[in-house]
């Protein structure tokens, strides 16, 4: 019992059941209602659609199985990690899910060619943790690094801050090993620089669990850069903080990471991290430059020297590497935070060309002051990636549709500005409607094209990123009817 | 209407040259050929094709009108450029702000954007600025029917919709003509320097190179083979090249730490006295012979390099290889094709005189597994298997 009102014309059998629990074993199903409602939604929580069962099987031998009983009944189902995602990837639109979380062995740790081999379940961290004592580290950073998946992180294609200089996933996973829908394993790239045919591995990072489930990858690991300097900079508004940003990008130098925080966002962190910004902040940047020591204190105080001329109040470098960490917990958890703010919020994507930074943001208080919702700002302002938070409480009424339609006008003027709906969270439900704003039918149909190659039934994540005919892609209520 | 060019057989790759002036007449160009069932195949300046292809495709589509910049903001360290602009005029432009597009193939000034992606060219510069993959963030292709297709975008960081930008990247033409594509730009480092070190043994200068990998940040890191050394006019020995950069004091710091590594044959050239040994070891061809490219583990290069009997650049760091075997012994391909798989690696021929191509197997093979899916995805891409037919991996 769901209690949403969702109407499926797939239910799975008992036969079906039975079979799977044979492959995966009892300690590894869950079919009772009340325990699958933790898998009802991802981290988009305006959506809700408990599975009909949950699997998590122990080996890509035993996905393999499972898809195949699967396949023989034409059953979709949604692949997951730890749920973490903010746009719906995982929000189960299909009766069976299937979860990585016992999937999470390191495979192999290859130093000397700076390559990992992991199940699709090991947790983000532990990539880094692994082999940090080394001074290597896998560098996509998402803030929900210490829970999110590398298979959610291949999904989605993460983000992240560091990857302003290191790029996101796509430019880190060599290889993949993904079970196809119909069950078949396949091996994609491997362990060396280039690719034999076509980039395979490049179509199925970034692909929102609609090519098959993947099951191992094969990381490109980094060297860890000799010291870093983290500047803590604090503005009276959001528009002298985005200036900086620009004049530092200009500049020609490229920092690990600048983020940005607003007013909103730092009342929300100070109170739960206490990490000291000041109460009379508009905007702080955390700005990280990295690279070989002997040069870090002349590249920071360049960095400081074009902040002041943006109207810097303050700008102060990270004592030790305690309060540097302090800095990036309180960035990392910001979203967290917020929680103290209001019951609800919905957090944005989009992305603007970093010169947009200052039109963006006159948008989003302009849309705020419409809907009469507060909208915080904590953003990788380096790569003009936005991430609004929409404040809502959804016991109000109106709240909710509010909610939605703030999100909706901001992606929208992100789309005018020449940017994107999204740069690191996916389209997943969340923004398939706004999908063609951004691409012409024959685009959208060329990706369908695509994503069929790999599943042409469209079984795995179905009804995700790309709008279809016939579903329901219009978001108009947080209990809308799931297209089954 | 396109400009038609006769007789272009002389050039290998193709009979007809076509030379269209918007994507719009490729479209339909594209529907004729479609119609007709006849092959049609991308060209920048047509060396890529007219290297590797056994029988000319009917029709050529030179992009060579087709080669403006269409938008270029320094501040956002983005570009967007017609496909047949070459990256030399490319970098041109990008060099009055400071900028470059970091990747460095063969003769950057006669290769085309659209080869550039096509063919996925790649040169020293991968080891720090990685390839055209991870520069790429939006593309506009001519796909089948002649329809016109975009993905990407404008921006450096972009995950909405399925990323077509790496399927057509070293697709070789064969999934449809790239007309269009935006890539994020770099500042040009400041002070570049060069280190070069040479070695009487070959394991001695690998072994110089790693350790430099292992222990500086550096911009490229090279071994090369002796007959290539002369050729760049450095040694007749095996040879180091080591790029770095930075502000003076890591310049310096760099400096001393490089040649503690590389001992003391170790020159250092700056400005214009580095960019020329560099652009030599770019450039660099034997044209007479069997050139190709092998792809290994990193740490299994020094062993490749020297077990495939072949002059190499060898790309230290990135387990890349350029070769040249003698074309006399067409058969000294396929024993280093073999070197690299034993070290779970491929190798591709990028260019072989026309008499023994039909002795050769361009490209590898990929597992069987992922080889049905490229040919679904060149089915699902290509129905009418009009572009560039039979030359890619399984022949697709």
């Amino acid at each position: 019992m769901d209690g949403n009102g969702t109407s499926r014309r797939i239910v799975i059998d008992a036969d079906l059941a039975r079979e799977l629990r044979r492959i995966v074993g009892d300690d590894a199903i869950v079919s009772r209602a009340s325990e699958l409602k933790v898998y009802e939604c991802d981290g988009w929580t305006i959506e809700k659609s408990a599975p009909d069962l949950l699997v998590m099987p122990h080996s890509t031998e035993e996905v393999s199985a499972v898809l195949r009983a699967l396949h023989r009944r034409g059953t979709p189902f949604v692949p997951r990690g730890a749920g973490t995602g903010l746009s719906g990837g995982a929000l189960p639109l299909a009766p069976v899910m299937i979860c990585t979380s016992k999937m999470n062995r390191i495979l192999s740790i290859d130093l000397a060619n700076r390559r990992v081999e992991v199940q699709s379940g090991v947790v983000n961290l532990h990539v880094t943790n692994a082999v940090k004592a080394n001074r290597y580290f896998y560098p996509p950073d998402p803030s929900s690094q210490m829970a999110c998946t590398i298979g959610g992180n291949i999904a989605e294609n993460s983000g992240g801050p560091h990857t302003l200089k290191y790029g996101v996933t796509t430019n880190h996973v060599l290889g993949l090993e993904v079970v196809l829908p119909d069950g078949e394993v396949v091996v994609l790239g491997g362990p060396v620089d280039e690719r034999c045919g076509y980039d395979l591995v490049g179509a199925v990072v970034g692909s929102e669990g609609t090519c098959g489930m993947v099951t191992a990858a094969t990381l490109r690991l980094m060297r860890e850069p000799e010291g870093h300097r983290t500047i803590l900079a604090t503005f009276a508004d959001v528009e002298d903080a985005t200036a900086a940003v620009s004049k530092i990008i200009a500049s020609g130098m490229i920092p690990g990471a600048i983020e940005m925080m607003d007013r909103l966002i730092l009342k929300a962190v100070e109170a739960a991290f206490h990490v000291g910004f000041s109460p009379d902040a508009g905007a702080i940047l955390i700005v990280e430059i990295d690279g070989l020591e002997v040069g870090l204190d002349e590249r920071a105080a360049a960095a400081i020297e074009l902040m002041k001329a943006c109207g810097v109040s303050e700008a102060k470098l990270a004592r030790d590497e305690a309060e540097r960490a302090l800095l990036w917990k309180a960035r990392k958890r910001a979203f967290g935070a917020v929680g103290r703010l209001a019951p609800n919020y919905a957090t944005q994507d989009g992305v603007v060309p970093r010169t947009r930074l200052p039109d963006i943001l006159r948008v989003i208080n302009a849309v705020s002051e419409r809907h009469g919702l507060a909208i915080g700002n904590v953003f990788h302002a380096g790569d003009g990636n936005i991430h609004p938070i929409v404040l809502y409480d959804e016991r109000v009424p109106g709240h909710v549709q509010h909610a939605i339609e703030a999100g909706r006008e901001i992606l929208t003027a992100c789309v005018e500005m020449g940017g994107s709906l999204t740069g690191e969270h996916g389209i997943g439900v969340e923004k398939m409607g706004e999908m063609p704003l951004l691409f012409a039918p024959d685009d959208l149909i060329a990706m369908t094209e695509l994503r069929r190659v790999f599943d042409p039934d469209e079984r795995s994540n179905p009804f995700k990123v790309i709008p279809t005919p016939g579903a329901c892609v219009e978001v108009t209520s947080p209990r809308r009817q799931v297209p089954l | 209407m396109s400009a038609v060019i006769e007789d272009a057989g002389a050039i290998g790759a193709v009979e007809t040259i076509v030379e269209p002036r918007s994507a719009e007449e490729i479209a339909d160009i594209v529907r004729k050929c479609e119609g007709d069932k006849v092959g049609l195949a991308p060209l920048g300046a047509a060396r890529t094709l007219s290297q590797i292809r056994r029988t000319p495709t009917p029709i050529g589509v030179s992009l060579r009108r087709t080669a403006n910049i269409v938008a270029y903001e320094p501040e956002d360290m983005t570009v967007v450029a017609q496909a047949g602009l070459t990256i030399g005029d490319l970098n041109a432009t990008l060099a009055t702000a400071g900028q470059r597009l970091p990747v460095d193939p063969r003769d950057p000034g006669a290769t085309s954007l659209g080869s550039l992606i096509a063919a996925a060219h790649a040169g020293p510069l991968r080891l720090s600025e990685g390839t055209v993959r991870d520069l790429l963030i939006g593309i506009q292709f001519v796909g089948h029917g002649g329809r016109i297709v975009r993905a990407g975008g404008r921006v450096v960081k972009n995950v909405a919709g399925y990323d077509l930008m790496k399927v057509l990247t070293g697709s070789f033409g064969t999934l449809g003509i790239v007309t269009e594509a935006t890539f994020k730009v770099r500042p040009i480092p400041e002070n570049y320097r060069l280190a070069v070190a040479t070695f009487d043994a070959v394991d001695a200068a690998f072994e110089a190179a790693s350790t430099l990998h292992d222990q500086v940040p550096l911009i490229h890191l090279e071994v090369t083979s002796p007959g290539v050394s002369a050729a760049i006019g450095a040694s007749d020995r095996f040879v180091v090249l080591a790029g770095f950069a930075g502000i003076r004091s890591e310049l310096e710091y760099q400096s001393n730490r490089i040649a503690s590594v590389l001992g003391p044959s170790v020159e250092m050239f700056d400005g214009a006295r580095a960019l020329e040994p560099y652009g030599q070891l770019r450039d660099l061809d034997f044209p007479d012979g069997i050139a190709a490219r092998m792809a290994v583990l990193p740490n299994e290069l020094a062993r490749c390099a020297r077990e495939a009997s072949a002059e190499f650049v060898a790309h230290v760091g990135s387990g890349i290889a350029e070769l040249w075997m003698p074309a006399a012994d067409p058969r000294g391909a396929a024993r280093a094709r073999a070197v690299a798989h034993s070290a779970r690696g491929h190798l591709r021929i990028v260019s072989a005189p026309a008499s023994i191509r039909s002795q050769l197997e361009f490209f590898d093979h990929p597992n069987p597994g992922a080889l049905k899916l490229m040919q679904r995805l060149k089915s699902t891409f290509d129905p009418a298997g009009v572009f560039n037919p039979g030359c890619f991996v399984g022949a697709l």
